[in-house]
């Protein structure tokens, strides 16, 4: 990882005293923004500061699942932009990404369930995304494996089928866009860690980082999970983002049984087989903020629990791998994207909870131009910083029951 | 990882029993001269400290009450507050 081999992206560079742009988080949405600002912008001269390694954090954690059947018009089509750049990036950055289109089946365990899906689906369905919805007996034409048995703990009432959606390697995202983005002469620095943005006047001036100061006039904090509390600490702006552990695990490797992502939000729970035969699944957020990254008995419980009665095929099959991240939940799920707001020259690209992987492809074309230009883009405008003193939250979730960390 | 959370009444009880109600943000914010930025700050600003901080909980299966400890984000280990020196 850090051997003094040279490394897979490219040719290992100093550290330089000043870059044009210097990106906090060696994460996909700072890989992708660097990538757009060398290829679309003629911005060469950036340098992305990361604390650990590229791909250390979300990018590497997350469960592989794209789709764009979000609920509100402003997500949609910024997610779709993302989904259909998945085979574009395959051949611009000659890296095979492994992108499997086989679609998300999202199971629905009550009637209200239904109803708030046919709204998801209908504005799928305007913003020309295909979404359908579809009935218990359906489901299991598409998932044989599935119990739509009436004597589970949530029955299977139908489903949401969005064939578009499917699974991405991560790594090969990282890995891709690195080397994508250094071939323009972007430098990638790991084991820096950023500790300041020094500015003057409400313009940034330079970044402060564990191996020296960096002068820029321009800096975008994109560190998933970890942006909060450096945003926090660095320039005092708070966020309305709670910290989270996302748990993850993966099966021992099976026989071909799963050929599209299942996901309930009765049972918490999301899966897909990869291409290895294991079952990769996932579960909701720790209830309290945390930074552990750690698993829980609870959870591997839960997980074993709810898999076992929606896939009763499963019972008795090992976790072979387990491991947790961080998601940044907003109040109304949606991100914040914003920049020259606070300070001149300061932009931030965050909250984007466990939908962070899915988007960043599009995300990093958007806040490149956001950099390039300094103007927002149309698309970026509805996840403004002030939403929240404005009360114009998004409505990503159906109905709030509850206001916890988790939304 | 376990959790405990020390609940004033019931004591030390497993983290699963309480909710998470929040950082601590100090009190309610006067009505008069209210801003929407000042009270955006109070209902959804927070600080996501990778450390300790001072949050709040309810002990939803327990004896009900809500109440202030200072807890390591970092480790999910409760630790003793300023105030416990007093």
């Amino acid at each position: 990882m850090f051997s003094k081999q040279k490394p897979m992206w490219g040719e290992k560079t100093q550290l330089k005293s000043s870059y044009d742009a210097v990106i906090i988080g060696g994460g996909l949405h700072g890989l992708a923004t660097a990538y757009y600002l060398a290829k679309e912008h003629g911005i060469t001269d950036v340098a992305i500061i990361e604390k650990n390694y590229i791909g250390f954090g979300g990018a590497g954690r997350n469960t592989a699942i794209v789709r764009a059947n979000q609920r509100t018009q402003y997500n949609v089509p910024l997610y779709n932009e993302a989904l259909k750049l998945w085979p574009i990036l395959t051949k611009e950055l000659d890296y095979n990404l492994m992108f499997n289109n086989c679609g998300n089946l999202n199971l629905m365990h009550s009637e209200a369930a239904m109803k708030a899906a046919r709204m998801t689906i209908a504005t799928a369905q305007f913003h020309g995304v295909e979404s359908h919805l579809i009935d218990a007996k359906e489901a299991k034409e598409l998932v044989p494996a599935l119990n739509i048995s009436e004597d589970i703990t949530f029955p299977i009432h139908g489903a949401m089928f969005h064939p578009p959606g499917g699974i991405v390697r991560h790594d090969a995202v990282v890995w891709g866009l690195a080397r994508g983005a250094n071939k323009y002469g972007v430098e990638i620095h790991q084991q820096t860690e950023a500790t300041g943005i020094k500015t003057q006047n409400g313009k940034v001036t330079a970044v402060e980082t564990s191996r020296g100061t960096i002068n820029t006039k321009q800096v975008l904090i994109s560190a998933g999970g970890y942006s909060a509390a450096l945003i926090y600490g660095m320039l005092g702006i708070k966020l309305p983002i709670s910290v989270l552990t996302i748990q993850a695990m993966v099966t021992q490797p099976l026989k071909p049984l799963l050929n599209h992502v299942v996901s309930s939000g009765a049972y918490h729970c999301y899966a897909n087989q990869t291409l290895k035969g294991e079952v990769a699944t996932g579960a909701h957020m720790d209830q309290w903020p945390n930074y552990t990254t750690q698993n829980t008995a609870h959870y591997i419980k839960h997980q074993a629990e709810a898999l076992s009665e929606f896939l009763p095929c499963l019972r008795g099959v090992k976790f072979m791998r387990i491991w947790g991240g961080l998601a940044d939940m907003t109040p109304d799920m949606a991100p914040i994207m914003d920049g020259n707001d606070h300070v001149e020259g300061f932009y931030m690209d965050c909250g984007w909870g466990y939908f962070g992987f899915k988007s960043c492809s599009a995300v990093g074309k958007y806040m490149a131009q956001f950099m390039a230009e300094k103007e927002c883009p149309e698309i970026l405008k509805p996840f403004n910083y002030r939403r929240y003193e404005k009360h114009q939250l998004m409505g990503e979730t159906a109905a709030l029951v509850n206001y916890t960390p988790d939304n | 990882m376990a959790l405990t959370i020390t609940c004033p009444i019931c004591g030390k009880r497993n983290g699963y029993e309480f909710r998470y109600g929040g950082e601590d943000k100090g009190p309610r914010p006067e009505e008069a001269g209210l801003t929407p930025e000042a009270w955006c700050d109070y209902v959804h600003m927070n600080k996501c400290v990778a450390g300790v901080q001072k949050e709040w909980w309810f002990h939803k299966d327990g004896c009900g009450s809500w109440f202030t400890i200072h807890r390591d984000t970092t480790t999910n280990l409760e630790v003793k507050g300023p105030e416990a020196d007093k």
